[in-house]
Formats: structure tokens, sequence, C-alpha cells
């Protein structure tokens, strides 16, 4: 009787036990989860971090990382390899989560880890060419010794930190997701500069634009997308004359016309993804010597995408922010300049519409000729699941899709190839590595030519007081437009041929207004002899940057820090009193005109505590909205919107503009129709959303500011930062997007720094230090950065790395 | 009452050296020994572990000024990090209760009632 009753109870524990052990759906196992020796619990910071000493096999001499109160680390190494694998290590032990998570994701390798919820992201990146891309970056950077060392380093310092893990040390996402990490090869830190690339330089609208023109026809497209707002303040400074005859290839006699209405995995690039920077020469500050400003603006994450770091050893000391996986100092500066990046827009991604012979796609038509193609077969494993093949077929021009149409009709399917420029070997690292080491205008300017995609505006400052600024990066040389609109993959002449000659790049040097800057905007005026694009940011954050430094005199870095939260909107101070204008007032109620009162007095400035900006905002959206939706609604194909400075120059200047009137109805409607109702809608659903008028409209809370954990674990991330900005000023923190580090530093004999970034240096969630800087950024509170010239005195604690082999 | 505090002082040595899971081996084994009836071996062991993980637990919490446990709150829609504290400790009384049960009905000797005191 007790045998029986002993067998039941052993296999209901049995059963109990492999069912905590296992992981049903998006639950984590929870026995083991929940263990407080190996589960999450173990992840608990309970105690402040201690010095220590640590044997690291592999290292050639002693390095020294001493951390500062902020936890950042300071590495002392004695030559390059130990500094890089004393790099690689410590940045593994405070983020592995997010550098394999990146990786993972660059290499299309998410369903391996997640599960089939992520499989069509994978195909996606594997069909963009991602590992492919890698891949070739890896046998360029093999063809550079110093390169591959570095990167070498870097992966064995990352292993020392992986190989002395037990499971119960696993960063707790690894015990969240129930899986562990992996060998770190050095092909990971080319995925994760092409994952740079597919964030950065991977914004296309030719689907959009080729129905645009199929559409509205070409005047749309010269209205809204080539006429520049007059406001408009490029990069280099339109004083700057180019000496040089620019060798344009030849366009074809006629535009190809697409099989249009087909739908392209396009890729929008979210406002808020820009960035600014800028630097003043010596005769505007006090102090006489540069100060140089960088924030990018990314999509936030916890842990954050920077890490603060200073690297020195012989020949190097340089301080600044890296990137999860890539070896130095990315934004920084060391004892003799500074540098920092905004991101180029220029169009480096084309559609190439394929005929292939039949149904095999063994070959393909190019230049009167059919030629072979290659394929690529791409395995995918799924966790829980069947691994899948995909292949993929390659022509000259890059990776195949198969594109679906988007009007349902039984045609036959069409293929895009896809190039790009993250398909070109690269060796960016070389770049951020002589950077690192640069002591003139001459070394960044030696330092840039290795650098090919995300293109970027890098400005610089040195002591010798150079300022300057490249729009760097490898550009195809093409005529005027080409590759706006789907091209014709048959013909060769919308083939890229060669590349805009590194001199003829824009760029200046020490220009005579003092101070050089970039916010995304437009690289150089119409006069620039090459095309590079026809879709630049708006031209708001860059003017108001130099609005705001041509008025400066004896700047000092309180000024510069100030500016970088300035949150006037360009596109409230030219919309608005149009707007204002054209509203009707005798149709708005008492309580409405209360409203429109607050407005009216409003400054322009983006502040968190005003409930102006936030009327402003949704208004603007829906009178924007309502101006184009009844014409773009009227075709299923994608269709590319005007950009909004643009859009307020001509509905300003064009009472009849002809988008204004709308389609569906039988009377006419003017500006002040549209104003008007707009405006009460506006406060319509401000009301359903936010209760009635008052301090639950503040900008502050409608700005809906959110940092999110990195793999959108709930509770990992931090919601409801209220704070002020937006996208169209120089504080543009908006939604889930804002600027990543905020950086200013002032050249001189002592060089200062000051930084912080919306995050910590610890990537656990269990430790304090993980969200510590949010609220400091949040008010745009800078720390002063620790450069040190030598081993510090002082420190929270230090880490000694030894070779194993020693004493 | 031994009973418990045998289990908790092997279950939290075991625990530290081997998987979760191992913490059913001092139930299995003093839940033999000991031979209570049934519902005392369960509540003993229950006891032990729930103690023992809920201590750990709460220690931590203290330790970490909640940090952590606010966020797996959050994660697990737990409300609460004392909610997170009792699924842990009930976690570890739940597979140590069980493991007892199975300990004592394994033992087929006689039960005298004196035992076990």
């Amino acid at each position: 009787m007790n045998y029986v009753k002993a067998a039941i109870s052993g296999i209901l524990l049995l059963t109990i036990i492999i069912a905590l052990n296992l992981k049903l759906g998006p639950l984590p196992p929870v026995g083991k989860f929940v263990d407080p020796d190996g589960g999450f619990w173990a992840n608990a910071e309970t105690t402040s971090p201690g010095s220590g000493e640590l044997n690291l096999p592999g290292l050639e001499g002693d390095v020294t990382v001493y951390f500062d109160e902020r936890r950042v680390p300071h590495i002392f190494a004695e030559n390059d390899h130990d500094l890089y694998m004393a790099q690689g290590y410590v940045v593994a032990r405070d983020r592995l989560f997010q550098m394999e998570m990146q990786t993972y994701d660059a290499a299309g390798r998410l369903a391996e880890i997640i599960g089939p919820a992520l499989l069509e992201r994978d195909q996606q990146t594997r069909r963009w060419g991602m590992p492919y891309g890698a891949e070739k970056a890896m046998e360029e950077i093999r063809k550079d010794p110093e390169m591959y060392a570095v990167i070498s380093a870097y992966a064995k310092g990352v292993n020392a930190y992986i190989n002395q893990l037990s499971p119960a040390d696993y960063p707790l996402e690894y015990k969240v997701l129930d899986i562990a990490p992996e060998e770190w090869k050095p092909i990971k830190t080319t995925l994760l500069l092409k994952n740079m690339t597919r964030t950065l330089a991977a914004g296309n609208a030719e689907e959009a634009t080729s129905n645009s023109i199929a559409f509205f026809g070409s005047d749309f497209i010269e209205k809204y997308f080539e006429t520049k707002p007059e406001l408009n303040d490029p990069i280099i400074p339109p004083s700057r004359t180019w000496d040089f005859e620019a060798d344009l290839p030849e366009a074809p006699d006629s535009l190809y016309v697409s099989a249009s209405a087909e739908e392209l995995p396009a890729f929008e690039m979210p406002e808020g993804i820009g960035s600014n920077n800028w630097v003043v020469d010596g005769s505007k500050t006090a102090s006489g010597y540069p100060i140089l400003a960088n924030d990018p603006h990314l999509h936030l994450t916890l842990p954050s995408i920077w890490y603060e770091v200073q690297l020195h050893a012989p020949g190097v000391n340089a301080y600044g922010v890296s990137l999860q996986g890539v070896p130095s100092v990315i934004i920084g500066f060391n004892e003799e300049v500074a540098w920092g990046v905004t991101n180029v827009s220029a169009d480096v991604l084309d559609w190439y519409e394929v005929k292939f012979k039949d149904d095999t796609k063994q070959e393909y038509r190019h230049g009167g000729q059919w030629k072979p193609t290659t394929t690529r077969i791409e395995e995918i494993k799924v966790r829980g699941g069947a691994t899948v093949l995909d292949s993929v077929v390659y022509t000259h021009h890059g990776p195949v899709t198969e594109v679906s149409s988007s009007t349902g009709d039984e045609k036959d399917p069409v293929y895009h190839a896809l190039r790009w420029i993250a398909h070109d070997g690269s060796n960016e690292l070389k770049t951020f590595y002589g950077l690192n080491r640069a002591r003139s205008y001459d070394n960044y300017v030696d330092a840039l030519k290795h650098y090919i995609a995300p293109a970027q505006n890098f400005v610089f400052a040195s002591n010798e007081g150079d300022i300057a600024l490249w729009v760097n990066g490898l550009f195809p040389k093409k005529w005027k437009y080409q590759g706006r609109t789907v091209s014709d993959g048959t013909d060769p002449k919308y083939d890229w041929k060669g590349w805009i000659p590194r001199d003829h790049v824009p760029h200046i040097k020490n220009p005579e207004r003092g101070f050089v800057s970039s916010a995304n905007q437009e690289s150089a005026a119409p006069d620039y002899p090459y095309y590079l694009d026809d879709d630049f940011a708006p031209f708001e954050r860059g003017r108001r940057i130099n609005d705001l430094l041509r008025e400066m005199e004896n700047i000092t870095t309180a000024d510069i820090q100030k500016m970088q939260m300035d949150d006037y909107s360009y596109y409230a101070a030219t919309l608005l009193p149009g707007l204002l204008e054209w509203i009707q007032k005798e149709e708005l109620s008492e309580a409405e005109k209360e409203v429109l009162n607050v407005v009216q007095n409003w400054n322009y400035h983006m502040k968190a505590d005003q409930l102006a900006p936030s009327v402003f905002r949704n208004w603007a959206s829906n009178f924007y909205r309502s101006v184009f939706e009844d014409e773009f609604e009227r075709t299923e194909a994608r269709l590319r919107w005007p950009p909004r400075d643009r859009f307020v120059e001509v509905i300003t200047e064009e009472s009849e503009m002809s988008f204004v009137d709308n389609v569906n109805t039988a009377e006419t409607e003017s500006r002040r129709h549209l104003a008007t109702t707009s405006f009460k809608e506006t406060l319509q659903e401000m009301t359903d959303a936010y209760g009635s008028f008052g301090d639950d409209w503040k900008w502050g809370i409608v700005i809906n500011n959110d940092i999110d954990h990195l793999a959108r674990i709930p509770g990992f991330g931090r919601q409801d930062l209220y704070s002020s900005g937006n996208y169209d000023a120089v504080n543009a923190t908006r939604g889930k997007n804002g600027p990543s580090w905020r950086m200013v530093v002032e050249l001189g004999p002592e060089v200062k720094g000051y930084g912080v970034y919306p995050g910590g240096a610890s990537g656990n969630p269990g430790s304090p230090n993980y969200d510590s800087m949010v609220d400091a950024w949040r008010t745009g509170e800078l720390f002063e950065l620790n450069f040190y010239r030598q081993a510090p005195d002082t420190f929270l604690y230090k880490m000694k790395l030894q070779p194993s082999d020693s004493e | 009452m031994i009973l418990a505090l045998a289990i908790l002082v092997l279950a939290f040595l075991l625990n530290l050296l081997l998987p979760w899971w191992s913490i059913a081996i001092p139930g299995l084994i003093f839940g033999y020994v000991f031979n209570k009836k049934g519902r005392a071996s369960f509540g003993w062991g229950f006891l032990a572990l729930f103690l023992l993980w809920g201590g750990q637990a709460f220690y931590i919490h203290i330790a970490n000024d909640g940090v952590l446990s606010s966020r797996i709150a959050e994660m697990l829609n737990a409300g609460s990090p004392f909610a997170v504290i009792l699924v842990t400790a009930v976690v570890g009384g739940l597979v140590s209760g069980l493991a007892a049960l199975t300990g004592s009905l394994a033992n087929s000797s006689p039960r005298l009632s004196s035992r076990g005191k």
C-alpha cells in the first residue's frame, strides 16, 4: 500500500521538478529562476564592489583597471595587446548580454535563442546580406595584421570572462531566457559595426518615390523633395567653394519605371535617429581653446548603447564612449584632440529590379547578356523548432528579395536586388584606432581615410587650435537623383560607378565663421557637384545651432552644456503663426479659446512644465494629416510624405495649395477650415487621453519618454521620464529616442571633458548603478569626466589583471 | 521540528554546490529516516525550504534595497517584491515537502508513535 503511495508521491515530485526546470512560454524555468543561490537572486548586487586581483591567461604584462565613483573603468596597460584584451574583459563583465544580443541580431540568429517569433526578422537580416557583409569586412581586417591583432586580443578578453562564469554567474537576462553565453569570435566585432550601418545607413524610399512619381507626377517630387526650404543651412557653409571638376557618370535617357505598387522591405528611419555636433574655435571661447560638443541621437535602451572607458597604454591615452563589441573609443578625446560624429544620410542603398532568365534564377539579364547568379544558403536555427534553410540568390548588385504584390493580383513575381554599402569590405576600426592616437589635424585626416560606413560627419578640434569637419564615408558616384527610385537591374547605367574621390568629399577646416556644426541636414550647398541624396534631416536643428553659435562669444563649457539642452522648436516658430492666423476663433467654444490663448502666448520652447507644446505638437500633426491624408489614402501603394519643413514653407506661402482641399467632400476646404477643425479634433483627442485641460497636459508627460530594456523585458527599463525637448529641437529627446550620449570637451593644456548617457556602466538590472545616470541625463546635468594622465591615487576600487603564469 | 532543521541545513549546503533541484535530496533522506506520518513529513519539509529560500530571498531583497526584486515583480506582473519572495519560498517549500513525503512513504518499517520526537 505504502509503495503505491510512495510511487505516486515520487512521480509527482519528479514531475514538479521537471516542470519547474523547463522554460514554459515566455516564463523562465521557475524553480531554476527563483533559486536564491543560482537563479535571479544571485544577480542582486548586495555589496559595493571591492578591489581584487585576477589571473588572465594570455596577458603579456600586468594591467590595472581603476574604477571611478561612477564605475567608469580606466584601463592602464603596458602594450596594445593587453589594453584591448582588458577592454574586452571589462566590457564583457559589465555588458555581456548586450554584446551577444546585438551580434545575434546582426547575424540573423535571434530565433536561435528566442524562438520562432524572431524567424522573420532573421530572414530579413540574412536577405539583406548582413552576415555576408560582416564576412567581407572580416576578410578586409585579416589583410591588416595590426587591426586583426586588436580584435583578436579583444575577443580573447571577452572569452576569458565568459570562460570563468558558472551558470549562477550568468547575467540576469541569460537566466530569464534560459540560455548560455557562447564563444566570442572576432567576426562579432564586424557584425556589430554592420549593425550600426543598418541602424544609420539603411534608410531608403525607392519604392515610395517611384510610386509618388506615378501617382502625383514628377512635379510633386520636384516641389516637395528637390526644392529645399529657404531656411536650409547646409553643414558645409555655402561660402565654401569647390575647386575641382566632378566626373559624373552618364544618366539614362529616361527614368526606369518599376513594377509599381510592389512592396519593398522598406526601412524608415524613425525621427529622433539623428545627432548634433559642433566645435567652436579659440576666437569664440573664453579660454582661447576650441570646445567640441556631440550628442548622437539613437533609440534609447537600458543598458545604454554606450559605455564610458579610458584606454591608457604607451602611445595612447583616450577617453570617451565605446560600442559594446568594438575595441577602442568611438566618440571621445585624448590629450591633444577631440572628435565626435553625427550621421550622414547619404543614399548608399539602392534597389534594382532584376530580370531572371527562368524560374531557376541561375541567370539574370544585365548589359544585354545573361549573367550567372550565385546562391548563398542561410541556415537559421530556431529554438523549439526545425532549422530553416533559406537560399538567397546574389547578382553582382547584391542579394535578391522576392517582392510581394500589395495589390494582390496574380502577377509574375518581382525580384529586387539590394546594392548596399554594408556589403563592401571595410575596416572602420582602423579609423577609431587612429583617432584614439591622433595628435593633429593630419593624423585625423589620415584616420578618416579608412572609414566606409555608416558615413558620419566627423567633427574635430585640436590643442593646436584647428577645428574641422569631414562628411566622411565612402560615397558612390551617382548621376543626379540616381537610386532614389527603383533602379533598372538590366541597365549598367544604373550601376554604381566608382566612388567620390577622397579629396572631393565635403569637408572644411578652420572656417572664417569660427565654428563647424552638423545636425544631419544637407551636407553641402547646391553648388557641390556630386549627388549624395535628396532626403536629409529638416533644417530645424542645424539652423538653430548655427543661429546660436553665430551670436555667442566668450563661450564656456557651461554655455555649450546649456545649448545641448536648448528646446526651441523651429517647427513651431515657422508653422504656429500661420495656424493662429488661419484658425476661425468665432467657431471655438469658450473652453477651446482658453486653450488657444495659452498657445498664443507661448515662446516655441518645448519645456516639460508647459501645456502649449503638447497642444502644438498634436495640432500640427493633425493639421498635416488633414492636408495630405485624403489624397494619400486613395491608393494602397506606399507614397512619400513631404518633409515638414518644406510643407510649412509651401502652405504658408500658397493659400491655394492644392492638397488643402479634401477630395472626399463636395465643398472646397481652405487652410482656415483645416486649422480650425484640426484644432478642435486635437483638443477632443487630448481630453480623451489626458482628461480636461490642465496639469496633465504638460509636455513632460505628453512627450511620453520611455527607455526600454534592450530585449524589452518588462520592469528592466525606465518609463515616463518627465523631460523637455523634441526631435526638431537641439535637445532631441522624444518618445523612445534621443541624445544617447552628451559630451562637451574643452581642449587646452589640461583637456577637460564632461558627459552623461541615460544608463550606467553596469548592465546588471540588479545593480543600483544600472540606471544611475538617467535622472542626471533627463535634467541636462553633465558629469566631469576623470581623465587621468597617470595612474590615479583615488578611485572606488581597482582590479589587477595578471598573466596566469606570473607568481 | 528537528526534521525541518535537518532538511534546512543539508539543503542549504547542497544548494551551494549543486543545481536547484538538489533541495529535494534532504527531504527524501530525512523523510525516510524520521519516518513521520505523511502530513507531518510534508509540513516539516515544506517549512524547511519555505524558511530557507524565503529567508535568503528576503535577506537579498533588503541588502539590495529591493532594486532587483522590484524589477522582477514588474516582469512577472507579481505586484510587489514581497510576492516574489513568497513565490520563491513556496516553490522551495513545495519541492521539499513533496520530497519529505515521498521519503516517509518509502519507509515501510512500522512507525512507532514515539519516534522522531
